[in-house]
């Protein structure tokens, strides 16, 4: 019996692995996986193509319409820059770039760093975009771009969460529930002891509980981990609505947390225009960015980033070697919670508001969406995070300033935009092979 | 070094893996644990590198008693081990993949050093004769390659003592001749190698001492000098090995299954099948010899429809089948006994019943009108179940709690069910009893003498020539060779196996 | 004999970890109020047993509001026939069975997808996109357009379609290029949210007037589903009926039809059902379509006949609970529609508690999350005590 079970396990590898029949028709198994590769770099260029026509298209209607916007030059609040721009001109931009994207995709085909160039192209098309839907009323940039960050911030460092528990091969999609608890808890733990670092930490140390919880249900019980990633998001999703129907709205004191002030960058916070956007920020943004780039080398450049991605591509590698991969498993868990509580904290501490029920609104999904789209690389990811961000941003000013356009359109683009990365359509995403596996040596 | 174990015993939930087993190697020198299937090398393998510990029995390195908790201490204990199936990581390059575990760092996050890794690896390469591109992903190199790396793997780690579990089951004959230049290399390097395998010649061509296990328990202890091949095989085996099975002469009449310049592709894209042609005719067996991977499975997907046919043609009765799904297939009087049982043969979870009616429960006497008849079903099922000595407690038991003789001979009862034209039959006995795998022959025998035409596919060279009226071998995707029973000797088809066309 | 016994086998699990669920739920009430954690110092008897008492009163609250007060009961027992005391007997259990039809809808729906091997998380979706299409078939076809039969029929119809279309995407990219379901099923389940948000708020055809709130006209001036009680003030509609035959059919489907075979050969073994000659991908669109279809009969069914009218929130949590509904029901239709039915009553009595001792039905959903959990755990721990490969690779994780 025990025989039987291991060869069928056996023949799989030896299926995939004993691939070449000689050298020559090993380049045959080359050329297949390039030709997939040739077409969605094809398809990818028809999809440039497409938005650089349809750019041109907007382009050409819209002569004689300026786009205005305004900056806050000192600091929040205070005196308005005003200036305005023409929209054709904007979507001029918009179109050179599709259609140098286009053209790059075309000619450099697989090659093409194709993520890179829609993170350059995206602000812009949204700028261009928030242009020609503003019709003339003027938007505060300054705002919008704050406003992108205090999304970008948790659905990023959710990533990051995400990114790091996949990659130790961990399925993570509980992210959601662990950004909920945190924004709870932090905002809690903040108003009962009036210290504002309370608050994200509390936040980090319920998220790391969950996440430990997640580890704890899928090595050691071996619970499928997408079950026991729903049973956080919707354990968290009941705990924190409850606790707040129960305590928080009727005892509001325990729901008032110390806000966390933005620090001005000494001397570059005076900076006009952009000391507002880049340097008088929530120390959460600093501290994200710090996170995104410390993470990103430990991944790839470190001794535990090597054992880390081993032990979601291939664990029996890593087992074999000494390396103790229920134990390293846990511990990327624990790094995962510990981010993802923390940037769930930001959600409740960086508005004045405190905890709501389900304040996250599925940042923790969309977190998910980001890892995918940034191919489970932090600095990708959190570029996703910035995009969806802008979007969100987009939404809500327009929104605000009363512009009649169907905003749903806009916010699906994430979900959507994460079905077609699922789909491969547009270029091969890999995931850690063992990502979602239990352990299993043998 | 030198190795001994003592009296190691290991038990398993119903198996006696282990029982009171000992054997020792010295440094420099290469023992041969030779065993069948079952007979308890890996799980002895396994306790050795740590990944289990035994309930009883001692491990003494040098004479000392030494315990393993886990693979760590196996291998700071110097102990390494090539598993049969690679633990590599296929997304790693060469030099990541050999440091794994043991990296050199610097600075005060652990960064892994690179550049030093790589020196290393390269002088450690050099120094024992095992050529490899650091620098190579791993998933772009061929098997042999890999090997290579498992091997530099358990140098790099200073191991003394290196263990390699069936080391030659996906290599072709000259990387296996290059693997015991490597063996050789290392023993005189002062390495002790303990060699793991189910094959006779190669133990003999490169052990200095045998040990052959049998059901858990050491059968017998000897050296290549005082061993032959049917010495050897009567200890693993514990009878005289009696594979011939007693048949009348084959009554050849047309050609059923005709196969023209086929070839086939792998997973990959990569010529699998390379242009095969050959024939099988009604009441004969054709067996199809050759090493795991040389095309062997692809050919079977091919000809049962569960992989398309690059170029060639294939027909069946003189019909073209081309194109045919596993249904058309099987509808048209195949059957097929497939290579791997737990993936494709069979459901677990199901019952015996529903796995009896797996590829035939959609034809009239089962399915009316979309719906199962399960009165008939049943009625067949037991009736199957009877004719084919299938012991189980009942035909609604889960076919995964009977044993791997029980479950092959529910997959047979349900091929050999319907009218059979043609048999495809791949590894029809692979890790079976005795017992079982004589009752499968004989089957598939009966099949034979019943006018069907039977293609055998298997690794086992005794199983090809003790069934096969006529031999083919399979060596890097072509049929390099056709024999007659008559001609078909161990040496030659080992030879054709190994791609010497004489 | 045996086989009661064995049933009470296959009942001891879900049964403990609904029990063992609400126990830990308790303990929450308890150590929720503010008022026992402020006397848990001074006087921690006194706290407790105040905690014990609320939490006493919660699950009491929740008992009668399940399953109705047993003092309305006695006086309509004795009023011998009285209409209106009937009526309120039974209004509790009544409305527990219409909180219990979306969840078998849904509940059966995942089901089959899990059947197959599918991990279809996007019920709530799909029972969304199954509510706006029985919502534009009642708009549609509703009001007098067409007999009120034909209109309902329509409503379902364009319910199944509904949920059906938007199940298919997922299980077309599963099938074709192996995307996971997972994944795009979540990711539909947000759109599907967004798309109703932006048809309430955008065609005057929809919306209610005055257009103000993204919530659509009140359709039960288009299609009235018709009661199944004698008392007309209880709200038990067709849908309920509808719902056990769909469960009928469910069983039926997966375990006497040949398609149903395939379905459930593709999810213990998809190489076996290759070899066996089944069409895998065909197998996945197909145990999508119809999981997508049943939950958007439900859908559409919940939307027209008990909640009348389209919202963007109008799946709510259907989604979680269904799977928590399809793992303690074992994906099979019977334990599919008791456990519903039992959630249902929660539900309900949930509402009841949270009117009369404030204390909030989200609980519920976190003792679903436990109840998945539990369900998920001990099987698997069974499997570690019969399955020695198991307990094998267990000792060499530890």
């Amino acid at each position: 019996m025990s025989r039987t079970k291991k060869s069928s396990k056996g023949r799989e590898k030896v299926s995939a692995s004993s691939v070449p029949a000689g050298v020559e028709a090993h380049n045959a198994g080359e050329s297949a996986e390039a030709h997939q590769q040739q077409v969605a770099a094809r398809i990818r260029a028809g999809l440039f193509a497409i938005f650089a026509a349809v750019s041109v298209s907007i382009t050409s209607g819209s002569f004689g319409v300026d786009g205005n916007f305004a900056f806050w030059s000192d600091s929040i609040g205070g005196e308005q820059v005003f200036f305005s721009v023409p929209v054709a001109l904007l979507w001029g931009i918009v179109s050179v770039g599709f259609i140098a994207i286009t053209l790059l995709q075309l000619l450099r085909g697989a090659k093409f760093a194709w993520r890179a160039s829609i993170g350059i192209i995206a602000p812009a098309l949204v700028i261009a975009l928030l242009a020609r839907l503003l019709d003339g009323t003027t938007a505060n940039l300054t705002v919008f771009f704050t406003s992108t960050l205090s999304f970008a911030i948790p659905v990023g460092i959710g990533a990051l969460a995400g990114i790091i528990s996949e990659r130790s091969g961990i399925l993570n999609i509980a992210v959601e529930g662990k950004l909920l608890s945190g924004a709870m808890v932090g905002s809690i733990a903040s108003s009962i002891t009036g210290v504002a670092i309370a608050g994200p930490v509390a936040g980090a140390l319920i998220g790391a509980l969950l996440s430990l919880f997640l580890a704890w249900l899928g090595i050691r019980y071996k619970v499928d981990q997408i079950i026991a990633g729903t049973v956080i998001n919707i354990g968290a999703l009941g705990i924190t609505s409850f606790a707040y129907l129960r305590i928080l709205q009727p005892y509001s004191e325990y729901n008032r947390p110390i806000g966390i002030e933005t620090v001005d960058i000494p001397l570059l916070s005076h900076i006009p225009i952009l000391g507002p956007i880049f340097f008088s920020l929530s120390p959460y943004f600093y501290a994200s960015i710090g996170l995104i780039l410390f993470f990103t080398y430990m991944i790839y450049r470190t001794r535990w980033g090597l054992r880390l991605r081993a032990a979601g591509e291939q664990p029996s590698a890593a087992g074999t070697v000494g390396i103790d991969v229920v134990r390293l498993r846990y511990r990327a868990m624990l790094i995962a919670g510990l981010l993802a509580g923390f940037a769930g904290s930001y959600i409740a501490l960086s508005g004045t508001g405190g905890f709501g029920i389900n304040t996250s609104a599925g940042k923790g999904f969309i977190a998910l969406a980001a890892v995918i789209f940034g191919a489970w690389n932090p600095v990708y990811a959190f570029g996703a995070a910035l995009i969806f961000g802008m979007t969100s941003a987009a939404t809500t000013l327009l929104s605000g300033l009363g512009v009649s356009l169907p905003p749903q359109i806009l916010l699906s683009m994430p979900y959507i935009v994460t079905i077609i990365v699922v789909a491969g359509l547009i270029g091969r995403v890999r995931a850690p092979a063992s990502a979602g596996r239990p352990y299993d040596q043998g | 070094m030198k190795l001994e174990l003592q009296g190691i015993t290991k038990q398993f939930p119903g198996v006696l893996a282990n029982d009171r087993i000992s054997i020792s190697v010295d440094k420099g020198q290469v023992l041969g644990l030779l065993g069948e299937n079952g007979a308890g090398k890996t799980t002895l393998m396994n306790i050795l590198s740590g990944l289990y510990r035994p309930d009883s029995g001692s491990i003494r390195i040098d004479g000392t008693e030494r315990t393993f908790r886990d693979p760590a201490q196996a291998i700071n204990a110097g102990i390494g081990m090539v598993h049969q199936h690679f633990m590599l990581v296929p997304v790693f390059d060469v030099t990541e993949s050999v440091v794994l575990g043991s990296e050199p760092t610097k600075g005060p996050l652990g960064s892994f050093d690179r550049t030093t890794a790589r020196a290393q690896v390269v002088e450690l390469s050099k120094k024992h004769g095992l050529h490899v591109d650091p620098d190579a992903k791993i998933e772009s190199l061929p098997v042999g390659v890999r090997q290579r790396v498992e091997i530099l793997k358990a140098l790099y780690r200073k191991s003394e003592i290196l263990v390699l579990d069936e080391p030659s089951a996906v290599l072709t004959p000259q990387e296996t001749e290059e693997l015991f230049e490597i063996i050789r290399g290392l023993a005189k390097s002062g390495t002790a190698v303990i060699f793991i395998t189910h094959k006779l010649n190669e133990v003999i061509a490169v052990a200095d001492k045998i040990t052959v296990l049998r059901r858990g328990a050491v059968a017998g202890e000897t050296t290549p000098a005082a061993a032959t091949a049917a010495s050897l095989a009567e200890m693993m085996v514990g009878r005289e090995v009696q594979l011939t099975v007693s048949r009348s002469k084959s009554k050849v009449l047309e050609p059923i299954l005709e196969v023209n310049e086929m070839s086939v592709l792998n997973d990959a894209g990569a010529i699998a099948v390379d242009r095969a042609t050959f024939e099988v005719r009604s009441g004969e067996i054709l067996a199809i010899a050759g090493v795991q991977g040389n095309g062997q499975t692809e050919l079977v997907e091919a000809l049962t429809g569960l992989r398309p046919i690059d170029s060639g043609n294939v027909t069946l009765e003189s019909k073209p089948f081309a194109a045919g799904s596993p249904r058309e297939i099987a509808s048209a009087g195949v059957a097929h006994i497939p290579e791997d049982r737990n993936r494709d043969g069979m459901v677990k979870g199901m019952t015996i019943a529903e796995n009896y009616i797996l590829n035939t429960y959609h034809l009239p006497q089962y399915s009316k009108r979309g719906l199962l008849d399960r009165k008939a079903i049943s009625a067949a099922t037991e009736k199957a179940v009877k004719d084919f000595d299938v012991r189980t407690p009942s035909i609604d038991t889960d076919i995964a709690s009977l044993s791997g003789g029980n479950q092959q001979k529910v997959i047979v009862a349900r091929e050999f069910s319907r009218n059979v034209r043609l048999v495809i039959a791949a590894q029809p006995t692979r890790g079976l009893d005795v017992g079982s795998i004589e009752y499968i022959h004989r089957r598939i025998v009966e099949q034979r003498d019943s006018g069907a035409a039977v293609l055998i596919v298997s690794t086992e060279l005794d199983e090809v020539l003790a069934l096969g009226d006529r031999v083919a071998v399979m060596y890097e995707g072509r049929i390099v060779g056709i024999l007659d029973a008559k001609d078909a000797t161990r040496e030659r088809v080992g030879l054709l196996m190994g791609g010497i066309v004489a | 004999m045996t086989r009661i016994g064995a049933f009470a086998r296959k009942l001891r699990v879900p049964a403990l970890s609904i029990f063992v669920a609400l126990f830990i739920g308790a303990l929450f009430i308890i150590f929720t109020d503010v008022e026992v954690l402020g006397r848990l110092l001074s006087d921690p008897i006194g706290a407790l047993s105040l905690g014990v008492g609320r939490a006493a009163t919660a699950y009491s609250a929740l008992l009668r509001g399940a399953l109705g007060d047993p003092e309305t009961i006695g006086k309509a027992l004795a009023s011998n026939g009285d209409v209106q005391l009937w009526a309120r007997a039974l209004r509790p259990i009544v409305e527990s069975v219409v909180a219990s039809v979306p969840l078998i809808f849904v509940g059966l729906g995942v089901s089959v997808a899990f059947r197959t091997g599918i991990f279809n998380i996007g019920g709530a979706g799909q029972y969304t996109m199954g509510a706006v299409g029985g919502t534009l078939a009642a708009l549609i076809f509703g009001g007098g357009v067409t007999p009120v039969p034909i209109a309902i029929i329509l409503v379902m119809i364009f319910g199944l379609i509904g949920g059906a279309l938007w199940a298919f995407i997922p299980g077309f990219l599963k099938a074709r290029v192996g995307a996971s379901e997972v994944i795009t099923t979540i990711m539909l389940n947000f759109i599907a949210a967004q798309f109703v948000f932006f048809l309430v708020s955008n065609f005057e055809f929809i919306q209610k007037p005055p257009r103000i709130q993204p919530v659509s006209k009140e359709l039960s001036q288009f299609v009235d589903l018709p009661g199944i009680l004698p008392i007309e003030s209880l709200r038990l509609d067709i849908g309920i009926i509808v719902a056990l035959l769909t469960a009928v059919a469910v069983s039926w489907f997966l375990f006497r039809s040949t398609r149903g075979f395939e379905l459930r050969t593709a999810g213990l073994n998809i190489a076996a059902a290759k070899y066996a000659g089944m069409g895998a991908a065909s197998s996945i669109i197909t145990a999508m379509l119809i999981s997508g279809a049943i939950s958007g009969l439900g859908g559409a069914l919940v939307a027209v006949g008990t909640v009348k009218q389209l919202s963007p929130g109008i799946a709510g949590s259907v989604g979680f609970t269904a799977i928590a509904i399809a793992l303690v029901g074992g994906t099979r239709p019977s334990g599919v529609v008791a456990t519903a039915l039992v959630f249902g009553l929660l539900q309900h009595g949930g509402s009841l508690m949270q009117v009369t001792t404030s204390i909030p039905i989200e609980m519920l959903l976190f003792i679903q999350a436990l109840v998945i959990a539990f369900i998920a755990a001990p099987e698997l721990t069974l499997g570690i005590i019969k399955n020695p490969f198991v307990r094998r690779s267990k000792s060499v994780t530890k």
